[in-house]
């Protein structure tokens, strides 16, 4: 099979949605210049147009709310937002607009909120506190909201198909690391359904919970642990919102602990949701108290070593991992 | 343009039935039948000029404030209550309250924050414009909505796209407690299309004709294609922010507020379209008697009407 990066495939699921669907169109910083290198992006211009390829202003509250403006008048805007960072500036739009329309008007005139608030995310650049968030939580935590976080650029793009169909409101994220890697993606079409989890890796000892870049950080500490005997099992839920919480459980119920990894803040973070909904269902496999690793509730620091001390690690995950399995 | 006979008296009785709604409304609230939230727009009917300059297949966004946006729009005044009663035949099942949406009508709903709307507005104009309609977006804001940056992103935006909107500033003078001078630096809010390059001009809010004639330019500039423009309805608020509820009362001096009722927008249209023998004595008591009728049907649906059931409330969060 071809392999191509995240973002060629998520470029991939946008050139395919918009011939699909003459509905969907895109707003963007910078989208005026057409790109022939390999971007996000790239030949959207040219193939449609500058009235379905939207070069936005740095208006942040008036882009998230017109995407909703549009969705109400039947349009399915894809919104890209460069860093999820500047997305809380129209928080208004996101979690009390597009969230909480179709519910607060009623469905009954057949009121809906497609569109997709694409943004990239997380730290390990470099970028101190308001250019390294990852706050999944906050948009957890509202109601109406649906969720993506791929991994794999397998399921970015096919992620990414799935959210412009969808007829509901996606925040969409894209690990600023994961961009350029690569990763086998067919040739044919294909959609990747949400609220399905993916089993990164399998295993009998314990079971870690991770998305986006986490997965890759875990299924690193998976392998050095495997040298030492420990048998990993690495879930992805791919979509935070709807959660298969079902497959995680199924999963705590043959290891019997779990480890939850969140680059977010972790305090009331979605790693804190994942270990509170498995001890509802799954309490007695539970052998020890689940673990968390997150960022404990810091801005993230510029320094790299100060950066390092506050974000999720490979070794960090592995720490945890021992301590739930001796607790 | 020339208004007939005929249009002169919707406007008028489209007045007159908001005017009704609203008294209604407030006659309910001291019965807890309807929170005590309302928020009256008792005395700026002459919005009703604005709302007359649209077609069928034009979107609205409105304010938190009066009722003229749904009567003149055609919206059922019995859904209208049931839904201010919060019963499962309202618009919005229940949901909503003052939060109203009429998508038959191409009413989305309402923002909860002053100024929320004015994106939603450029949006649906986007959508308008990329489909090739030639609808106009006609987006109501006040003047408390005019201090925030929602509602400068979106007139950009509205310029740079060159989209069908018209911005319509309520500036009636208070934003809650505050007096718009207080808190606005210019004295006309009009004065902000000139930093957004759109037209932009000030008129007597309770002179409904002259708010039509206003209205009807910017609405034949934005379906032309020529893009948007701002209009701002010097007007009055005459009552209190709220009906009732923990606002402060008595910082307004009693003078001003009796200045303004002498200006009532529609004593002044009742008395010009008298003067013309377009109106009648017997016409005025009638379409009142119409009004009246009119509402205490839809209050008799509302209190008829069956509350949604509890389970209702896990219903329809996602398409």
């Amino acid at each position: 099979m071809r392999t191509i990066s995240f973002v060629e495939a998520m470029n991939e699921a946008l050139l395919e949605e918009m011939r699909r669907d003459p509905s969907v169109f895109i707003l963007g910083l910078g989208l005026h210049m057409s790109s022939k290198a390999p971007s996000l992006t790239a030949g959207l211009l040219e193939e449609f147009g500058e009235q379905r390829v939207r070069s936005i202003p740095i208006s942040e509250p008036a882009i998230a709310g017109a995407c909703v403006g549009a969705a109400l008048a039947g349009m399915r805007p894809v919104a890209y937002f460069s860093l999820a960072d500047f997305v809380i500036c129209a928080l208004d739009e996101i979690l009390g607009k597009a969230g909480k329309w179709r519910y607060t008007h009623g469905a009954e005139g057949g009121m809906s909120v497609p569109l997709v608030f694409l943004q990239a995310m997380g730290g390990y650049t470099r970028s101190a506190s308001e250019h390294s968030q990852s706050p999944l939580a906050l948009y957890a935590h509202a109601p109406g909201l649906k969720i993506a976080a791929p991994t794999t650029p397998y399921d970015a793009k096919g992620l990414l198909k799935t959210a412009i169909r969808d007829d509901n409101p996606v925040a969409f994220f894209q690990h600023k690391l994961l961009g350029g890697s690569k990763g086998e993606v067919p040739e044919e079409e294909y959609c990747v359904p949400f609220g399905v989890a993916k089993v990164a890796r399998e295993g009998d000892d314990v079971t870690v919970v991770a998305t986006s870049y986490m997965v890759q950080l875990a299924l690193q500490a998976a392998s050095s642990l495997d040298e030492r005997g420990v048998d990993v099992e690495v879930i992805d839920p791919l979509t935070i919102e709807p959660l298969d919480i079902e497959r995680i459980v199924e999963s705590v119920d043959k290891t019997g602990h779990l480890v939850v990894v969140d680059e977010d803040t972790e305090r009331c973070g979605v790693g804190a949701e994942i270990a509170m909904q498995v001890m509802e269902r799954a309490f007695g496999s539970l052998k020890a108290a689940p673990e968390r690793v997150g960022n404990p509730n810091l801005p993230v620091p510029y320094s790299p070593v100060l950066e390092a001390a506050v974000l999720p690690s490979k070794e960090k995950i592995e720490e945890a991992i021992l301590r739930t399995l001796t607790a | 343009m020339e208004l007939s006979e005929e249009q002169l008296l919707e406007i008028y009785r489209n007045m007159v039935r908001s005017r009704a709604f609203e008294e209604l409304v407030i006659e309910l609230m001291p019965q807890w039948k309807i929170p005590a939230s309302w928020m009256s727009g008792i005395g700026q009917e002459g919005v009703v000029g604005a709302l007359s300059t649209l077609l069928d297949g034009d979107y609205l966004t409105y304010t938190h404030r009066g009722a003229y946006y749904f009567i003149c729009r055609g919206s059922d005044p019995r859904r209208l209550l049931a839904e201010l009663y919060g019963k499962r035949t309202g618009y919005c099942g229940g949901k909503g309250g003052r939060h109203i949406a009429d998508t038959a009508h191409k009413l989305f709903g309402k923002s909860g924050t002053i100024g929320g709307h004015a994106p939603l507005a450029v949006g649906m104009a986007t959508a308008a414009q990329i489909r090739g309609e030639d609808a106009v977006v006609m987006s109501f804001f006040g003047d408390g909505a005019s201090n925030r940056g929602t509602t400068h992103e979106s007139m950009n935006l509205s310029a740079v796209w060159k989209l069908p909107v018209v911005w319509v500033c309520e500036n009636n003078a208070w934003a809650g407690t505050t007096p718009v001078s207080l808190v606005t630096a210019a004295t006309d809010i009009a004065d902000l299309a000139g930093a957004y390059a759109i037209p932009g001009r000030s008129v007597d809010g309770n002179d409904v004709l002259a708010v039509y004639q206003a209205a009807d330019e910017a609405v034949a500039h934005a379906r032309a294609g020529n893009g948007p423009s701002l209009i701002e309805l010097k007007t009055y608020r005459i009552r209190e922010f709220a009906e009732a509820g923990p606002f402060p009362t008595g910082y307004r001096d009693p003078q001003e507020i009796e200045a303004w009722q002498r200006r009532d927008p529609i004593d002044r249209f009742r008395a010009e379209l008298l003067g013309r023998g377009v109106l009648t004595d017997e016409l005025v008591q009638e379409i009142a008697r119409d009004a009246e009728a009119e509402m205490r049907a839809a209050e008799k649906f509302a209190e008829e009407s069956e509350f949604p059931a509890p389970e209702d409330a896990f219903t329809d969060l996602y398409a």
